[in-house]
């Protein structure tokens, strides 16, 4: 094949461009560390890693959801947990009042009364954003009001709140709420925590009713009523308790296979556009040194011709 | 026998061919460097022998022609091979736009050191369901609201601004289309009138060599805009057809292209000039076809992408936002405005104060039913979305544009060595070889000196036989 003036040029150009587009090729992949970075790099991991950074939005926003959730829970946890003493002490107060004497019951109903404004307290509790977590979705306002009379004494608790409740998705598919309403009689939904139809439990009746009762004197009427409703009370806010301990074992687990998940994520998203720097740079030196072989050759060449050495 | 007149006159004739080949080389040194050129020979031929008694006896030698190493086969190969080169290069351009403006791009420098793609609409997408899912847990809470509607914001701003950039790729590539039209008229008058230059110097016999080299650069140049057929005809015009249409014959120009808009849409199609109206088929190459193909196809699909998800996006987000209440009773309204994603918005009502945000579902302030089924929406598969969810079916108009632009380009590798094989095959045989002339020069420049040195010597001889009389 003869070798004209412009076929060499040609030729010498193709070769150029060609090794300077695979040096920058290579050179982006160096300096960047990745393989890939516009679609057309490379589709299908475009595709993957496209659909892996929404999981892993997701992901993160699951794992937010846990903590605003878990926080809500510890809040709800104390609650019941103080409210649970509370009835305990009612109840060691309504098992006691037999063997009272007339003269101490009114001060044992004044102490039932503290009681049950303890317990008013407790029963609208706020969580850290404010919101009244025994309320159901009525939680913008106190979910509990109490009626009092001359004295000051709490006759009637009455429940704004509803018996509906707000879960919070904190995985795929899976809804958790830490709210419980505060009263559900109406058979079906979230369990009641001062009232509920289903475990006959009502703690301010019963509490009012108890101090009425030791304010009267009605000794009789306390063990044979208050002491047994007492006891249902108790019963359904520990099955509250740990109905919130399963919701904080369930936010943990999910928090951890989620912290799992975000790092099996990362490390995919790594796999499908990470360079393998080694072969990346062994490469570029390779290029590199065809590129300065080309350029020398092509010059020592191209500056000779038969005319330097006809005289 | 010659004689020594005859045998001068031999000398004369060498001479003057020996010239006539100096100046062929001087051309062809001259335009070394020029591309269009093919390398020219004197063909030469020894002079018509005397017959003698004891045979033939040589007269010196004739310049017959000049002809060109150009080869017309080799030349319409590289014209479809061009065609086709450049087609390729105009979708590569055209896409490759339209994928910037997606600014899908990965990088690792971002919020975290996996790397990933954070300027893009997925990005704002996941955002939105983002925001909508942290409503969850306190939906009546106003900077949750406010990052909601800011994240519908941006999401609507982001959709009208790829919309209203793509659009601007498709008009580039039209007006692209246009100007191309037009070089490939003027190349058509110009291809039209070389022939006649051509006919009318090759009717005295001979090739008008340099004219059939400007002719060929001016087809491979239309052939860069469009694909064309070709047929030489005998008195040395070529025919040039493109698509089923005669736009050159002989030495007139019959029709020109013209560009109309079939669709009515800003679509730009091509027609022939003479059949207004009627689209030209059987285009297969050249800028023109390559950005029509890149507008009509991954183009077209892209933007087809975009606005099916932006309006899915507006319907399905309003069809469950519509329904959710506000913290202060309120329902009914729409989340999105618009149709699709060159007029998607968010509801200014709601922009100008987020606490109108529907998200209860029972008109309780702490529920969170509404918000919380759009941000299940984000992960549910939607029907107008070929059931895939919305980042899914957007990461599905990523990757088809990526194939496409990565197809054009492993054609293009493949096409630009066939085209650089073929040009440096017709560098190598047509292009001037400066080795071959030189030496060429130093043969002719020897064969010249031989020649006078003839025609000395016969003067000499003259002179002598000359001398012989007198003395």
């Amino acid at each position: 094949m003869q070798v004209t003036t412009t076929s060499f040029g040609q030729n010498f150009l193709n070769q150029i461009n060609q090794l300077e587009t695979r040096q920058s090729t290579l050179q982006n992949e160096a300096t960047t560390g990745l393989s890939m970075t516009l679609p057309s790099d490379n589709p299908a991991a475009m595709n993957q890693v496209l659909n892996l950074q929404t999981e892993a939005s997701a992901n993160t926003q699951y794992q937010s959801n846990i903590s605003a959730v878990q926080s809500s829970a510890d809040t709800a946890s104390d609650a019941l947990n103080s409210l649970q003493t509370l009835i305990e002490q009612a109840s060691e107060i309504a098992t006691q009042a037999d063997s009272l004497s007339a003269a101490q019951l009114p001060t044992y109903a004044a102490t039932v009364s503290g009681y049950i404004s303890q317990a008013l307290q407790y029963a609208n509790t706020q969580d850290s954003q404010g919101n009244y977590i025994f309320g159901g979705t009525a939680n913008g306002s106190p979910p509990f009001s109490a009626t009092t009379d001359a004295n000051g004494n709490i006759t009637g608790i009455t429940y704004n709140g509803n018996s509906d409740v707000a879960k919070t998705d904190i995985a795929p598919g899976l809804s958790v709420t830490a709210q419980a309403p505060g009263e559900n009689n109406t058979g079906s939904g979230a369990a009641g925590v001062f009232a509920d139809s289903r475990s006959g439990a009502n703690i301010f009746s019963d509490l009012i009713s108890l101090q009425q009762n030791l304010a009267s004197g009605n000794t009789s009427a306390i063990a044979s009523t208050n002491t047994p409703a007492l006891s249902k009370d108790e019963d359904n806010v520990v099955s509250q308790i740990s109905a919130n301990g399963v919701l904080q074992s369930t936010l943990e687990a999910a928090g951890t296979s989620e912290s799992q998940e975000s790092t099996s994520i990362d490390s995919q998203m790594s796999n499908d556009t990470n360079a393998d720097l080694a072969q990346t740079l062994t490469l570029l030196s390779q290029t590199q040194t065809a590129y300065q072989a080309t350029l020398q050759s092509g010059v020592m060449i191209s500056s000779l011709s038969l005319m330097d050495f006809l005289q | 026998m010659l004689g020594l007149f005859g045998t001068l006159d031999m000398g004369a004739r060498a001479l003057s061919v020996q010239q006539e080949q100096m100046a062929v080389t001087g051309q062809n040194l001259s335009n070394a460097n020029n591309a269009a050129y093919s390398v020219q020979t004197l063909n030469v031929t020894a002079s018509t022998p005397l017959e003698t008694p004891i045979g033939d006896e040589g007269t010196g030698i004739d310049a017959t022609s000049i002809t060109s190493a150009s080869d017309p086969y080799l030349n319409s190969q590289i014209q479809a091979q061009d065609s086709l080169t450049s087609s390729l290069t105009a979708q590569q351009t055209g896409l490759e736009n339209a994928q910037a403006y997606l600014d899908e791009q990965i990088t690792s420098t971002g919020s975290s050191a996996t790397p990933d793609s954070p300027n893009g609409l997925a990005s704002s997408l996941s955002t939105l369901f983002d925001s909508f899912s942290a409503m969850e847990n306190d939906p009546s809470s106003l900077p949750l609201q406010q990052t909601a509607v800011q994240s519908a914001q941006n999401l609507s701003t982001q959709f009208q601004q790829i919309s209203s950039q793509l659009s601007g790729v498709r008009d580039d590539l039209n007006s692209s289309i246009q100007s191309e039209v037009t070089d490939s008229n003027q190349d058509l008058a110009t291809i039209a009138s070389l022939n006649k230059q051509i006919v009318e110097a090759e009717s005295s016999g001979g090739t008008a060599n340099d004219l059939v080299d400007q002719r060929e650069a001016t087809l491979e140049d239309l052939s860069n805009q469009i694909n064309i057929t070709t047929s030489t005809e005998s008195n040395g015009a070529v025919n040039v057809n493109i698509g089923n249409v005669a736009m050159v014959t002989g030495v007139t120009q019959t029709d020109s292209l013209g560009t109309f808009d079939a669709s009515g849409n800003g679509q730009l199609v091509l027609q022939a000039n003479s059949a207004p109206g009627t689209e030209l088929t059987g285009l297969s190459g050249g800028n023109i076809y390559g950005n029509i193909t890149a507008r009509d196809g991954a183009l077209a699909d892209l933007q087809t992408g975009v606005n099916t998800l932006a309006s899915q996006l507006i319907t399905n987000v309003n069809s469950i936002y519509s329904q959710g209440y506000d913290a202060n009773g309120n329902t009914g309204q729409d989340l999105f405005t618009g149709t699709d994603a060159s007029d998607i918005g968010v509801n200014s009502s709601l922009v100008g104060d987020p606490s109108e945000f529907q998200y209860s579902s029972t008109g309780a302030t702490g529920d969170n039913g509404t918000v919380s089924a759009l941000a299940a929406l984000g992960s549910q598969n939607i029907a107008g979305l070929s059931n895939q969810t919305f980042s899914g079916n957007y990461a599905q108009t990523v990757t088809d544009l990526g194939s496409a632009i990565s197809s054009v380009n492993d054609q293009l590798d493949t096409n630009e060595s066939v085209s650089q094989m073929l040009t440096s095959q017709r560098a190598s045989t047509a292009g001037v070889s400066l080795d071959s002339q030189m030496t060429d020069l130093i043969q002719y420049q020897k064969a010249y000196e031989a020649s006078a040195e003839l025609v000395t010597t016969v003067n000499e001889m003259l002179q002598t036989v000359i001398s012989m009389k007198t003395q």
